[in-house]
């Protein structure tokens, strides 16, 4: 292969890989600017696999796997939201609780509906490539961008979107303001506890669709297989200055580095279990490097939600 | 005050008694026969020798890692890396013997040192993050115990592997080093004596020296602590690296105890549960022996109404974050960003 060809290949899986990052990133967004950092997106991308899973398994449709993972998620993120907030109880805490529930419960739920607590695999289609004919023969950018499934491209309508929502309506001005200062949106009379809890059901949405975005190109589930990706996107956040378009070019890094790890292997030799800790280790260095030279602020942001 | 306690009271049964419901309903929705399973799960841990002594093993490492997490929280730090610390400070405490040789008492002191420092070096790291660049402990801790886990898994399925065994396991340790069994067949075994000490040892850290009265003010209000004098940065890496080092200690706990060796994945989640433990406990060293035998009960139920009844282990994990969900309501075990705290 090329030394051109493998670049083009790394880029494209790059972009592949970098979907459930980003959509799991920009539901932590939501919740980060509306002061709580949102530790359960592991858990809630993991309800998106496996109801994604079912979903689609249930009905062969891509579009109603996404949509079952997407709401499965939410109704996993209202419950613990509301709960938290109801209960006044410590969102860190009750976060590792969704976290629990969601790997505990996938399990019993598998067992029961597919008869295994293992990996699960189903027909399924394989995802359309609906720009590939008319755009995949542009050199380069064909391959690497418009060569994608349409769940790649609706990430990125994903991020246009939540960046509209924060930045240009006044739902977004009521929940940064909810992040920055609760008290000011109190006395404007509007209720900040309806703000977070929006915030943190938008967050299951899109880490559920994250999830999703996992196991239907795959037509598979497997236990645990979001596999620290959650961790990673509120890294992602912090490092992409909670922003969308920031998160975006945080989440490609990420996703470079795992394309990377997953060609390198063949050639380094390196013992699969380093592979898989390579993203956290880049995430861990790049919060360091990034903390260092650009002050990217990696503190717990926002006021209280207790 | 003595209205708050009486809430915390409150607040505590109805997270017990949530944990027990849920326990009922799931054994209703998934055992064929729902009185015998209530029996294996409730009865059973208690009524039985071998499940009890069970019971009472697990609460050692449950009691060292809770320590653990009760001194990050009570400092107000969030340590969750415990996981990745327990597993590597086991996987020091398991080698160094073998390095040594003999099986001499000072041999089985390195292995507990070493494995303290391991995990010590763990937790001191994300504090010294914390403390000078201001990242967030609570994902940096969580980074590196995801990094030391597959990394102690490559070391005890690959360089460390025992070649005679069939297990992915390091070499067992000497025999005469092993924590004698008290009450065979069962796992119970003298590393519970060590946990009971550590706990008192806590107790008085925590309630008459100095380190514990600045740590718990550091943990009331990190403002006030630093105007009255109080280096606050201290309390940020010291309790953090002894947090680490106590996680460590539980592994070493595990290996000496129960498994004889660090077998892949041996710390199965104890840095999780001693989070529930020490919660249950609202961080006060000497509850954590009632909370790490309830929480050691219902683990023995779940074991025993799985050997029972064919009931997959996970129900324990939905129990877990039932408690998780109700054990903080109300009064936080402290009060991140309330309304003395505000940075």
């Amino acid at each position: 292969m090329s030394g051109q060809g493998t670049a083009v290949v790394l880029a494209a899986n790059a972009v592949s890989a970098m979907t459930p990052l980003l959509l799991a990133a920009l539901g932590g967004l939501f919740s980060e600017l509306s002061g709580t950092l949102n530790i359960a997106l592991e858990g809630l991308m993991l309800t998106g696999a496996f109801f994604g899973a079912a979903a689609a398994s249930a009905t062969g449709s891509i579009f109603l796997g996404m949509a079952g993972g997407s709401l499965a998620a939410a109704i996993l993120a209202w419950a613990y939201g509301s709960a938290t907030l109801r209960l006044k109880a410590n969102p860190f805490i009750t976060g590792i609780a969704a976290n629990i529930f969601a790997s505990g419960s996938a399990v019993l739920l598998s067992r029961r509906l597919f008869g295994t607590g293992s990996v699960v695999t189903f027909a399924l289609k394989a995802v359309s490539k609906p720009l590939e004919p008319a755009l995949g023969g542009i050199p380069i950018l064909g391959a690497v961008l418009f060569g994608q499934t349409w769940i790649v491209h609706a990430s990125w309508l994903a991020a246009i979107l939540s960046w509209v929502l924060i930045a240009r309506t006044p739902f977004g001005a009521r929940l940064r303001a909810t992040g920055a200062n609760a008290e000011a949106v109190s006395a404007a009379g509007f209720s900040p506890d309806r703000y977070r809890l929006a915030a943190i059901v938008i967050s299951g949405i899109l880490a559920g669709a994250a999830g999703a975005s996992l196991s239907l190109p795959l037509a598979a589930y497997v236990p645990n297989m979001s596999s620290g990706r959650g961790w990673i996107a509120l890294v992602a956040v912090y490092l992409g200055f909670r922003k969308p378009w920031g998160i975006a070019l945080a989440c490609f890094i990420f996703a470079l580095a795992e394309a990377y790890s997953n060609y390198a292997q063949g050639f380094l030799g390196l013992p699969p279990e380093f592979i898989l800790a390579i993203p956290f280790a880049a995430s861990l260095l790049a919060l360091v490097v990034g903390t260092v030279a650009g002050k990217v602020g990696a503190g717990r942001a926002g006021k209280s939600v207790g | 005050m003595l209205a708050r306690n009486t809430d915390r009271l409150k607040i505590l049964a109805f997270t017990l008694g949530s944990a027990a419901l849920a326990s009922c309903l799931l054994l209703l929705a998934s055992a064929p026969d729902f009185a015998a399973a209530l029996g294996q799960f409730f009865i059973a841990p208690i009524a039985n020798s071998y499940y009890f002594g069970n019971l009472l093993a697990g609460m050692g490492p449950l009691i060292m890692a809770g320590l653990g997490v009760a001194v990050a929280f009570a400092s107000r730090n969030f340590n969750l890396g415990g996981e990745g610390q327990v597993y590597s400070g086991g996987l020091a405490a398991a080698l160094i013997p073998l390095a040594f040789g003999g099986s001499s008492p000072w041999v089985a002191v390195l292995a507990f040192a070493g494995a303290a420092l391991t995990g010590g070096l763990l937790g001191a790291s994300s504090g010294f993050l914390k403390r000078r660049l201001g990242i967030d402990e609570l994902i940096s801790s969580f980074l590196v115990s995801a990094v030391a886990v597959l990394s102690v898994d490559y070391l005890i399925a690959g360089p460390f592997r025992d070649g005679t065994s069939n297990f992915q396991a390091t070499t067992p340790i000497a025999s005469g080093l092993a924590f004698a069994k008290l009450f065979p067949p069962s796992s119970l075994n003298g590393g519970i004596f060590i946990a009971l000490a550590a706990a008192g040892l806590g107790k008085f850290l925590f309630d008459k020296t100095r380190f514990g009265f600045e740590l718990k003010l550091c943990g009331a209000n990190r403002e006030f602590a630093a105007y009255s004098g109080i280096d606050s940065g201290f309390y940020t890496t010291a309790p953090m690296a002894l947090s680490g080092a106590l996680h460590g200690l539980a592994g070493a706990l595990l290996v000496f105890g129960s498994y004889g060796a660090a077998m892949k994945g041996f710390s199965a989640g104890t840095g999780w549960n001693a989070i529930a433990v020490a919660l249950l406990a609202r961080n006060d060293p000497a509850a954590l022996i009632p909370a790490a035998f309830f929480y050691s009960y219902l683990q023995a139920g779940a074991q025993s109404v799985q050997m029972g009844s064919n009931i997959s282990s996970e129900i324990m994990a939905v129990i877990q974050a039932v408690i998780l969900l109700f054990v903080t309501a109300g009064a936080l075990p402290f009060r991140m960003r309330g309304k003395g705290t505000r940075r």
